[in-house]
């Protein structure tokens, strides 16, 4: 039996006593709803193998593209995709589409209401106090100074549908909407992975409505478009939806920025480019406003930028959406919504809004109080609803009652969802989003669907398809190709930027030296012919706890740890999440090939997890190999701009740091010969230089030759010498290199010594150790840390963070 | 009518060099049906890049400058000549019932001052504290100077028992305060009784000793707070709890605000590496 029919089956024959939901696949008769109508030819032959299948093709599509979400500040969770879309007809979207538009032109309304002639105040039909007592209304915006408002360019709108089969307004996103991003990539992914049924299906391709949205924010600039620069300004790569900010960047063709990248100057922003400021004329905020100036909003703001309210103020720049755009998500408005509508726009609202009550009024708190156990109550600033015992609630409801909203709670319609036990119905919602384009309010023909749990979160999401009337219709129904702007494509390198991109090549690095460290001491740790060898082994594993200290005295659970701990320092899951984070907050400089080595990196990481066998260290120690070794791949392709010498000369600096780490835990001391050969033998194998120093030497491993191969050796890529001669090529190629700048005389200091040292004088030996040697790594390794510093200084700084005035004062 | 020449000078000294400065200032006095201003003037030192002027959504006149030439020193003076009177009251709104006071949909802005602030929250101890005053019935001049008299007799005035961050609650605890602690108590106070309240931030004009010269720089910046009274006139009662008065012509009026943060004198952000930093505020008001 396929999983459709099971499942129309299932829910054809509900359980008794069961709650009965609008079911969006299957109609009341049982059959499949016009809509899958068309699609049930392919649809209808899935079997539970095919979709288990797809459902982990997802998984892999999604992990490969790095697709994540942050909840509540955590470390970012892998985003979820439920593999059977949402399908909508055509002719019942086309109903919803015209409640949607107007739903935006009224908030629109509101908005510029609020911030102008508050006539929605002043003639009563909403009270003051509900609009006073929200965060989201933002008195600099309401000054005569703000210069009117700027019109609401981008409004989402999450939607459920009631048992009536009718759409319902559950609340709107009007502050810094997220989503479009993640809508995208669900339908990339499906797309992928559901060809059939993806071509089977005429609907509306998203790609139209992204043109229309950068044309939408290229022409908010107050300038000519062609001299119009965007940029996208995120909270950084530890935000919520830190992912979505991203892609829409990358997509859209704007850089990703955060607030320590912008400055206010003569009433302007720009972005602080390393060689020269670039002026900003739109940005696509994604910093609740609360954030977005630490001057004249939040003073403990490390997100925004000091001055951006006044160089909204003097229209030098456009906020998308505007800082006061907040307001609009106060759920103490809905209750108003008929009779905003009435004055606003003259017209009944055709969609309807979730029921709420605010207690701010007599009557709302009457049945807030009343009904506290049968409502959703939350407060009127977000956050989750209240879920203490009733009692609880009506308390904290009456200490602030304009606080909080009662809403009722709305039996939303259910789709299959595909779970452990096979394809079962769960409630499910839709965020739809609206453009301010051409004059006029038009919704995404599309949407992002969630599934939503017990608790009303979203446990994953699910892709949304409108269907075309006939196959003919232009997606979005754009017959017009948006105009594309050509934009100056340079893009200045933003200190952050540089500093990311740096840290990037250094950890990746490490990854790197760690990787071949802990394969190496696998391999030795399972040959325990003689002492020498044990001993050998004993020294290798010194060095891994040199650098990422000492988990556990067995080794074989210690180097798992070094893999999978992320919490352990120096550790490769540690190295690897920081790369990740690092990655994520300059994702519109990277390809987006960069995410499938995290992929195999993950799957390395998962097989490893399930798998208690000694030997699948190794395994997945190699497989994580050789997902940073692609990353190289990767980044070979790159832009040779600033960004990809920063990686490299962080490679390099990192390369050198890291042998001299593993010089002196290796080359140093004596041991007797037996042992050292054996030593010296492994710390070419990390080295990467084994089959070199064969080659050249016919097999006598002695410390001179090991020194002069991984130090001193103008052709081997992993010798001191060159990695330094290549440092010194990125270093100069820097904006801000000069040939005589700090980092550069100190390079050139540093290759001088290596220049200068005689591999016969580095292995005298004095005592049990080589003393020469010692000094010798000692003082590189300090200078290499001085070299990586003063890069960071001149290349890579942005400078103090902003303070209070009052933040730095003691008493006089 | 009382004319004042005014001098307000805040100095921020830091250890190290600040490359950037950005501020926002409230030291512009406001024309008032009882106030006058004749003369203003802003300096910032160093010279700022970028100085403009503005209305804020009160009306208060605000300034913003950025200065980015690197300084050790900044330093803000703002100088204001005014003519001051007493402002009167309709005797009429000042005997109707406290009650009376909260506003009605006419009074819909003022709604905005009757809700808890950044810095007033409206805790169940201050709504009590007040509570005591606000008799049922009691003309609402009556009640506010009774509440007025009660809070500077109840609490010490003194510097240093609260920071600009300290809470109702705090001074509550505490006992103690300054002029903007007072005023924010009195505000929590009435606004959890329904009424609007703003707070005005200002200059007091001192009076030296018998026989004793003119202290320059003595004085300070100032702070109380102005109660809505019933009617349709938009009269607000100012009252200044740390001196146990109605406010007179002794008092110049520059900014008012839901509380402290709206309209502090002087704030700002700036971009350093400094640790430390000190601030000098020097006020005079004197005669003209």
């Amino acid at each position: 039996m396929t999983v459709l029919r099971e499942y129309a089956a299932r829910v054809g024959q509900p359980e008794l006593g069961a709650i009965s939901r609008f079911d969006e696949m299957v109609g009341p008769d049982g059959a499949l709803r016009p809509a899958w109508k068309g699609l049930a030819e392919v649809a209808i032959g899935l079997t539970p193998d095919d979709l288990r299948r797809v459902e982990s093709e997802i998984v892999r599509s999604l992990a490969d593209d790095g697709v994540t979400y942050n909840r509540d500040g955590r470390r970012a969770q892998p985003w979820r995709l439920d593999p059977l879309p949402l399908v909508i007809e055509a002719a019942e979207w086309e109903r919803l589409e015209v409640g949607l538009a107007q739903r935006a032109e009224l908030l629109n309304a509101i908005l510029v209401d609020l911030y102008g002639e508050q006539r929605l105040l002043s003639s009563g039909v909403l009270p003051p106090a509900a609009v006073f007592g929200h965060p989201g209304f933002v008195r600099l915006v309401a000054r005569r100074s703000a210069g009117g408002t700027q019109p609401l360019t981008v409004a989402a709108h999450d939607l459920g549908r009631t048992a009536d089969g009718r759409w319902t307004v559950l609340g709107d996103r009007a502050q810094a909407p997220s989503g479009i991003g993640y809508a995208m990539e669900n339908r990339r992914v499906i797309s992928r992975v559901l060809p059939e049924l993806y071509r089977e299906a005429s609907l509306h391709r998203m790609g139209p409505f992204y043109a229309a949205l950068r044309s939408a924010l290229i022409q908010a600039a107050p300038v000519d478009e062609s001299q119009a620069r965007v940029v996208v300004l995120s909270p950084g790569s530890h935000s919520e939806t830190a992912f979505d900010q991203a892609f829409v960047a990358a997509h859209l063709g704007f850089s990703l920025v955060e607030g320590s990248d912008l400055v206010v100057r003569d009433g302007c922003v720009w972005l602080r480019g390393v060689d020269r400021p670039e002026r900003v004329h739109v940005i696509l905020r994604r910093v609740d406003a609360a954030f977005s100036d630490p001057l004249e909003l939040r003073g403990d703001s490390q997100l925004g930028v000091a001055g951006l309210a006044e160089a909204c103020r003097r229209g030098t720049v456009r906020v998308v959406n505007g800082l006061g755009a907040g307001v609009l998500e106060n759920p103490a408005l809905l209750p108003y919504q008929g009779a905003m509508c009435r004055l606003l726009l003259d017209e009944e609202p055709i969609l309807p809004t979730v029921l709420t009550w605010w207690g701010g009024e007599a009557a709302g708190l009457d049945v807030l109080l009343s009904h506290a156990e049968r409502l959703v109550v939350r407060r009127i600033d977000g956050g989750r609803p209240l879920n203490g015992p009733v009692d609880q609630v009506r308390a904290q409801v009456l200490a602030a009652p304009h606080r909080y909203v009662g809403q009722e709670r709305l039996l939303l319609s259910q789709a299959p969802v595909a779970g452990r036990a096979g394809i079962r119905p769960s409630p499910v919602s839709v965020r739809t989003f609206t453009l301010h384009t051409g004059g006029a309010y038009r919704p995404l023909l599309g949407g992002l669907g969630s599934v939503v749990g017990e608790d009303g979160l979203s446990r994953s999401s699910k892709d949304v398809w409108v269907l075309k009337r006939g196959s003919a219709d232009p997606d979005q129904g754009l017959r017009e190709p948006m105009p594309i702007s050509t934009l100056r494509a340079v893009e200045a390198s933003v200190p952050r930027v540089l500093d990311d991109m740096f840290w990037l090549g250094r950890t990746a690095e490490r990854v790197e030296a760690m990787l071949r460290l802990v394969i190496v001491v696998h391999a030795l740790s399972e040959n325990t012919a003689s002492d020498a060898d044990r001993f050998c082994a004993q020294v290798m594993h010194q060095v891994v706890n040199r650098l990422a200290g000492t988990a556990s005295e067995e080794l074989d659970s210690d180097l798992r740890s070094v893999l999978l701990d992320v919490r352990r320092d120096g550790g490769v899951a540690q190295a690897v999440a920081t790369m990740r984070d690092t990655a994520q907050s300059v994702r519109d400089q990277l390809s987006p090939d960069v995410w499938r080595t995290f992929g195999v990196h993950d799957r390395a990481v998962g097989l490893l997890v399930e798998s208690p066998h000694p030997h699948q260290v190794a395994e997945s120690a190699g497989r994580m190999l050789t997902a940073v070794l692609a990353l190289d791949g990767v980044v070979a392709n790159m832009m040779r701009d600033p960004g990809w010498h920063l990686i490299a000369l962080g490679r390099s600096l990192e390369r050198a740091l890291q042998l001299c780490f593993l010089l002196q835990g290796t080359t140093i001391e004596r041991r007797g010969l037996d042992v050292d050969r054996r030593v010296l033998d492994a710390a070419l194998a990390v080295a990467e230089s084994a089959v070199t120093h064969r080659r050249r030497y016919r097999g006598h491993v002695r410390p001179r030759t090991v020194l002069d191969l991984l130090l001193l050796d103008d052709l081997n890529p992993r010798s001191l010498r060159f990695t330094l001669r290549s440092a010194a090529d990125h270093l100069a190629a820097l904006p801000r290199s000069t040939g005589t700048s700090r980092p550069e005389r100190r390079l050139a200091g540093l290759l001088e010594q290596v220049e200068e040292v005689d591999s016969a004088s580095l292995v005298a030996i004095g005592g049990a150790s080589r003393p020469n040697l010692r000094r010798f790594l000692e003082a590189t390794v300090v200078s290499l840390q001085q070299l990586a510093d003063s890069v960071v200084e001149l290349h890579a700084t942005s400078g103090p963070a902003p303070r209070p005035f009052t933040g730095l004062l003691v008493e006089p | 009518m009382t004319r004042w020449q005014i001098s307000h000078r805040t100095t921020y000294a830091y250890d190290d060099e600040v490359t950037d400065s950005y501020g926002v200032v409230y030291v512009t006095p406001r024309t008032l049906p009882w106030q006058q201003v004749h003369e203003t003037g802003l300096v910032v030192d160093p010279t700022p890049a970028d100085l403009a002027e503005d209305l804020d959504y009160y009306g208060n006149t605000c300034g913003f400058f950025q200065v980015t030439r690197p300084h050790r020193e900044l330093g803000v003076h703002a100088t204001a000549v005014v003519d001051v009177v007493a402002p009167v009251y309709d005797q009429d709104a000042l005997a109707a019932p406290w009650e009376q006071g909260r506003p009605d949909a006419a009074a819909w802005r003022s709604v905005d001052f009757t809700m808890a602030s950044s810095m007033v929250a409206l805790t169940p101890d201050a709504t009590a504290y007040a509570a005591r005053s606000l008799l049922p019935g009691r003309p609402i001049g009556e009640a506010v100077t009774d509440l007025v008299h009660r809070v500077h007799g109840d609490f010490e005035y003194r510097q240093g028992a609260t920071t600009v961050t300290s809470t109702v609650e705090d001074v509550l605890a505490e006992r103690a305060g300054v002029c903007q602690d007072f005023a924010h108590l009195l505000i929590a106070g009435l606004r959890g009784h329904g009424l609007a309240v703003r707070y005005v931030s200002g200059y007091l004009a001192t009076t030296p000793a018998p026989g004793q010269d003119r202290v320059v720089g003595a004085d300070a910046s100032h702070a109380w707070a102005a109660v809505r009274l019933p009617g349709a006139a938009d009269q607000w009662l100012a009252v200044d709890p740390t001196n146990d008065q109605w406010v007179a012509d002794r008092h110049v009026t520059v900014a008012w605000g839901r509380d402290y943060a709206d309209v502090p004198p002087v704030k700002g952000v700036i971009f350093t590496e400094a640790k430390k930093s000190t601030m000098t505020v020097a006020v005079d008001v004197v005669p003209a």
